[in-house]
C-alpha cells in the first residue's frame, strides 16, 4: 500500500489537536484534511467529504476574493506554498455548505523534508467578517 | 531467515538480578539471511555479544540503524569485528540535513566519550544514508521508512525467502492519532508492519504509565496492540522495554498484552515481550529460551 510521508502524518495529528481551522495539502495539491473546526467553518466534515481536488473544493467553497470574484486556485496560499515552496498569506472568503460567507485570513507553510516539498499546511483566521458580495 | 534479539532493553543499559530473564542490553537484533548473510538491525549494547559470537574469519556485515539515539549505538565499540582487519562493515542509517551519518556517529566514536575515532577501526567500515525505498542486500529485499519518534528516526522491513520481518523498535504512532479509526496509508509504520511474519515493536510503556510520557517518542501498550492489530502481523514481539521494569514487572506486562489481545479475538501465543537471546525461525514459530515469558 502507499504510505502518507511521515510529515504529513505528523501534521495530520497535530491539526486533529487544533482548535483552528486547518487543512493539509499533498504533494500534487490535493486535499487530504482537515480538522474538525475547519469542518464547523465549512458546515462539512472531512470525513463526509473526504479527499478532493482543486475544482471539486472551489465549486462547493470559494474561496473568493473581497468583489466576491473566485480565487484562481494557482492563487491560493496553500497551492503556492506547495508549488513554489514558501509561506503565502491572503485575505479571502469562505463559503460553507449553508451558503454563509466568511471572511478569513489564510497562513500557508510549505511541508519541506529532506525528499523536498511534501505538501503544505494552511490555517484560517476567521475575522468575523460575512465576505460582503458573493 | 533465523532472527535473534541480542538486546530488548530501551533507554539505557539496565543490568542486573532483577532483569535476568529479559535482558538489560539495549536494542540490537541479529538477522541470518537465507544465503547466510549477515544483517544487525541497530547496534546498542546487545550488538557486543552478537560480535562475541561471530566467527573470527573473514566477515561482511551490514548494521541498520533505526536512528542514533544512544542506546542504539552504544555497542559500536564494544563490536569485536569492527577491530579485525578482515571484517567490512557497512553501516545504513537515516540522513540528516545537519551532517553525514559519518560525522553524526563520529561524535560519540570519538573523545571525550571514546577511546577511538571511527578512521581508527581496523576493520573496512562505510556510511551510507538508508534510502527511503526498496533496496537488496544478498537475497533479501529491504525497505524503510520514517516512523514517529523524536528526531529522524526509520523502520526496517526485511523479506527473504518468503517471509518478512518489520522492526520498529522505538515508535509513537497513537501520539496525537486514534489507531482504532485512522485510515491505514495516514498510520505511521503501516506500510513496512503490514503482514508482516515477525513485527518487532516498541512496547515500552503500560497503559497507565504513557500519560506521564506524551511524546516522548515510545507507544502504550494500547498503542502497539492497536498498531500490531491493524498491521495484521502474523506474531508480534514487544520490545524496547523500559530499563524501570524487572522480570516480574515484564511478566505481568506481558499479561495484560496477551490478555488484551485474546480480548480482541487474537491468538494469545501470537504475542509477547521479546527476551535477550530469544531466536525466531521465519516463518516457523519462535523458539524461546526457557523461563521466558
Amino acid at each position: 500500500m502507499t504510505q502518507r510521508p511521515l510529515e504529513l502524518i505528523l501534521a495530520r495529528n497535530l491539526m486533529s489537536a487544533l482548535s483552528t481551522p486547518a487543512f493539509l495539502v499533498d504533494q500534487g495539491g490535493l486535499l487530504v484534511f482537515y480538522n474538525e473546526a475547519a469542518g464547523t467553518l465549512l458546515g462539512k466534515r472531512f470525513e463526509e467529504l473526504g479527499t478532493v481536488g482543486p475544482e471539486e473544493w472551489g465549486s462547493l467553497f470559494g474561496p473568493f476574493d473581497e468583489s466576491g470574484d473566485p480565487i484562481p486556485y494557482d492563487e491560493l496560499p496553500l497551492v503556492a506554498a506547495v508549488r513554489e515552496g514558501r509561506p503565502a498569506h491572503a485575505g479571502l472568503t469562505i463559503r460553507s455548505t449553508d451558503g454563509t460567507l466568511h471572511r478569513v485570513e489564510a497562513s500557508a507553510l510549505p511541508i519541506l523534508t529532506a525528499h523536498g516539498t511534501q505538501g503544505a499546511i494552511a490555517v484560517f483566521w476567521p475575522t468575523g467578517g460575512n465576505g460582503g458580495a458573493a | 531467515m533465523k532472527v535473534k534479539l541480542w538486546g530488548t532493553r530501551g533507554s539505557v543499559p539496565s543490568p542486573g538480578p532483577e532483569t535476568i530473564r529479559y535482558g538489560g542490553n539495549t536494542s540490537c537484533v541479529g538477522v541470518t539471511l537465507s544465503d547466510g548473510s549477515l544483517l544487525a538491525l541497530d547496534a546498542g549494547t546487545g550488538i557486543r555479544n552478537l560480535g562475541l559470537a561471530l566467527p573470527e574469519e573473514p566477515t561482511r556485515l551490514h548494521i541498520l540503524l533505526t536512528h542514533l539515539h544512544l542506546d542504539h549505538i552504544q555497542g559500536l565499540v564494544f563490536f569485536a569485528p569492527a577491530f579485525r582487519p578482515q571484517t567490512e562493515i557497512v553501516i545504513w542509517g537515516p540522513a540528516s540535513p545537519e551532517a553525514s551519518l559519518r560525522d553524526r556517529i563520529a561524535r560519540y566514536v570519538s573523545a571525550p566519550l571514546s577511546p577511538v575515532e571511527v578512521r581508527e577501526l581496523p576493520c573496512d567500515v562505510s556510511f551510507r544514508h538508508t534510502p527511503e525505498a526498496e533496496w537488496e542486500i544478498g537475497p533479501a529485499r529491504i525497505r524503510s521508512a520514517s516512523v514517529a519518534h523524536r528526531g529522524p528516526t526509520l523502520g526496517y522491513r526485511i523479506e527473504d525467502a518468503g517471509a518478512s520481518l518489520a522492526y520498529i523498535p522505538d515508535h509513537e504512532p497513537g501520539l496525537g492519532a486514534d489507531l482504532d479509526a485512522l485510515e491505514e496509508e495516514w498510520i505511521s509504520g503501516f506500510a513496512l508492519a503490514e503482514g508482516a511474519s515477525l513485527l518487532i515493536h516498541d512496547g515500552q510503556y503500560t497503559d497507565a504509565e504513557y500519560p506521564g510520557h506524551v511524546g516522548w517518542g515510545h507507544s502504550a501498550l494500547g498503542h502497539s496492540l492497536a498498531f500490531a492489530r491493524r498491521a495484521g502481523a502474523e506474531r508480534t514481539v514487544l520490545f524496547h522495554h523500559d530499563p524501570m521494569h524487572g522480570d516480574e514487572f515484564l511478566d505481568r506486562h506481558a499479561e495484560a498484552a496477551r490478555e488484551a489481545w485474546a480480548g480482541a479475538g487474537g491468538d494469545r501465543a501470537a504475542i509477547g515481550l521479546g527476551a535477550e537471546g530469544e531466536e525466531h525461525s521465519l516463518p516457523a514459530l519462535v523458539d524461546q529460551p526457557a523461563g521466558t515469558a
